[in-house]
């Protein structure tokens, strides 16, 4: 699962995520990360049969665990469906459906923002 | 064998059969051309893309006391108002005068709101006269409150066109959206099967006069565009390179804005995205033939864009189904593609046009002219200056050290030759880094003697023949203030400066 881990500055000396790494063999891949001394927040991609167990976990070390729906957001609206996005997805996580339609897998997008740039009518914004 | 009355005279009657391009195809393939040119008797075609050169001419009306407006501005975008005393001309790819604001909202977007009915600011500048006595004027209009707005757009509907790709190792932010570094993307813009022209190659069915769909309402084509060209080269009739263009006019005020966007190319500039379609008559059999075309027919060349000429080398032909599979073959690499129109908005278009005529509300016209089928090339425009290349001004000697070179002996050469810039090079004499005099102060502050430690390796280079305009552009945009020149080899051959290019600007001034 895709997750935002926000970190209080009391926690931050802690090495939580290596432990949970250890105990429950989970991989654990960081896509986003800017934390400080003042804490912080990564959004990460965790996945092995104890995800669930490593998460209680860090909740339990600290780590307030937001689960991630959706990394970005398409505004139909404002989206017509031109397709430049399509090619800049470094994940392929955009793709054209049948009907013509453009879709954003949000189970593979790692909210990198190259498609909300590249995007003639900001029609895709990144969700915090 | 048909004419456009007939057509016409079915389409009262309620008994056309009307299909769109792509249906055209399969139609074509299953029943042959012959039976198809005796079936159908319109097909319809569109397109819904950037097409820059889009605009409208908007009259607001006189004012009491009047004005004679010399400066027009909506919502920060100028239009062009050298036209009586309240005309003016809202070209699509105005940027905002506002620098805050740019190429986030320029001339396509006051289109788009004006067309969704939004109130527009609008302030105007005036020299005073007898009868237009007023200098300034500031007030609000909406596409109610004016007299025109009508849209005439110079080149629309480009005829086949380009695709892009950048060799180059950086992004690159294009008209043909953003180019990924080494191939690392391909865009194309054309609607390809679906497409007018490519439906008529020949421009058989089109003319002047022509009543077509634009932007949700009806439009006219009342010309050949700018740059229409003639002498592509073609294949299965259809030429393979940008050719014909078309000149179109419709009614702003019944213009609806699921056919016509205003959007920004990134770091490149606003555009309009117009929907566009043209019904084709089938006359005869192979005018059925033309519009049978499909996208594996319709060929195309692949242009580096990494190349700022008006020339790009061209890196390999390919077609528009290979371009819609959504990757492409380049150098052995497999890269994905990005249409920059939308295909599903042009499908949309051709549907709402064969309703129309479906329907009894659209009917065919006659062209009144035709368009120009032969000798139409596109000039280029001569400078009367010629660009200076950057092996103009490379006279100075080359001065250049090597990677074992200790940084003592790098900083004496700089004091020596009263240089800022020294291009690094191995064994091989080829290019491996660059190192500054500012890169040895920092290695004297901090202690390092070898010069790998201190020199920069990812070089900005210049080519000796490039313009020296492309490389003051590249000085600006990388915020540098030289460039190591290199040939083919990747030896140096000088170093061109910043201060050689004031300095060449001052000379020829």
């Amino acid at each position: 699962m895709k997750a935002w881990l926000r970190f209080l500055p009391s926690i931050i000396n802690k090495s939580i995520i290596s432990d949970t790494m250890k105990l429950y063999d989970i991989d654990f891949n960081i896509l986003k990360a800017n934390i400080s001394p003042r804490g912080g927040k990564m959004l990460v991609d965790i996945s092995g049969p104890q995800e669930s167990e490593s998460i209680s976990f860090m909740e339990e070390k600290g780590i307030e665990v937001i689960p991630v729906l959706k990394v970005v957001k398409k505004d139909s609206e404002k989206c017509f469906e031109c397709g430049a996005c399509v090619s800049l997805c470094p994940v392929n996580a955009i793709a054209i459906m049948d009907d013509w339609d453009i879709d954003i897998d949000n189970q593979k997008c790692i909210g990198c923002g190259f498609c909300i740039s590249s995007c003639p009518t900001r029609a895709i914004s990144l969700m915090e | 064998m048909k004419t456009i009355e007939e057509i016409n005279q079915k389409i009262k009657e309620g008994e056309a059969v009307v299909v769109t391009a792509a249906e055209m195809t399969q139609i074509v393939q299953q029943k042959g051309s012959k039976t198809a040119a005796q079936e159908i008797d319109v097909v319809t075609t569109g397109t819904f893309g950037a097409m820059c050169s889009s605009g409208a001419f908007l009259n607001f009306g006189h004012s009491d006391p009047p004005v004679k407006m010399t400066k027009t501005y909506l919502n920060g975008v100028e239009a062009y108002s050298g036209l009586a005393a309240v005309d003016s001309y809202l070209g699509a790819t105005q940027i905002n005068q506002n620098p805050d604001i740019g190429l986030d909202y320029g001339g396509a977007h006051v289109i788009e709101d004006l067309i969704r009915g939004k109130e527009i600011e609008l302030i105007a500048e005036a020299y005073g006269t007898d009868c237009y006595p007023l200098k300034k004027i500031k007030t609000h209009i909406n596409l109610d409150n004016i007299n025109q707005a009508t849209m005439i757009n110079p080149r629309n509907c480009y005829q086949n066109y380009a695709v892009a790709v950048n060799s180059t190792e950086e992004t690159l932010y294009t008209y043909m959206g953003t180019l990924l570094p080494n191939y690392g993307n391909v865009t194309y813009s054309s609607a390809g099967e679906l497409s007018p022209l490519l439906n008529d190659p020949y421009l058989q069915t089109l003319g002047v006069g022509s009543r077509i769909f634009l932007c949700g309402t009806e439009g006219y084509i009342i010309g050949e565009g700018t740059q229409h060209f003639t002498q592509a080269d073609r294949h299965k009739g259809v030429p393979v390179t940008p050719s014909g263009t078309l000149m179109l006019k419709g009614d702003l005020k019944k213009m609806n804005p699921d056919y016509v966007r205003g959007g920004t190319m990134p770091r490149y500039g606003p555009t309009l995205y117009v929907g566009a379609g043209v019904p084709i008559p089938i006359l005869n059999e192979e005018i059925a033939l033309r519009t049978a075309i499909s996208d594996e027919d319709i060929k195309c060349r692949i242009f580096d864009y990494g190349v700022p000429r008006r020339s790009r080398p061209v890196v390999k032909e390919t077609n528009y189904k290979e371009l819609k599979s959504g990757k492409i073959e380049i150098n052995g690499m497999e890269v994905p593609t990005s249409p920059l129109s939308s295909y599903k908005r042009a499908v949309l278009v051709a549907e709402e046009l064969k309703k129309w005529i479906e329907k009894g509300d659209f009917f065919l016209s006659s062209p009144v002219k035709m368009l120009p089928t032969q000798g139409q090339i596109v000039k280029p425009l001569n400078i009367s200056k010629p660009s200076k290349m950057v092996r103009d001004i490379e006279s100075k000697p080359v001065i250049i050290t090597h990677l074992t070179d200790p940084v003592k002996e790098v900083a004496l050469k700089l004091v020596e030759n009263n240089i800022n810039h020294l291009p690094v090079v191995d064994s091989n004499g080829r290019l491996a880094g660059i190192v500054t005099s500012w890169d040895i102060a920092d290695a004297v502050a901090r202690g390092k003697t070898k010069l790998e430690e201190v020199m920069t390796r990812k070089v900005i280079i210049a080519r000796e023949d490039e313009s020296v305009d492309i490389i003051a552009r590249r000085i600006d945009k990388h915020n540098i203030s030289g460039l190591p020149i290199v040939d083919k080899d990747s030896k140096v051959k000088g170093m061109i400066t910043a201060e050689d290019i004031s300095r060449l600007i001052g000379k020829n001034n």
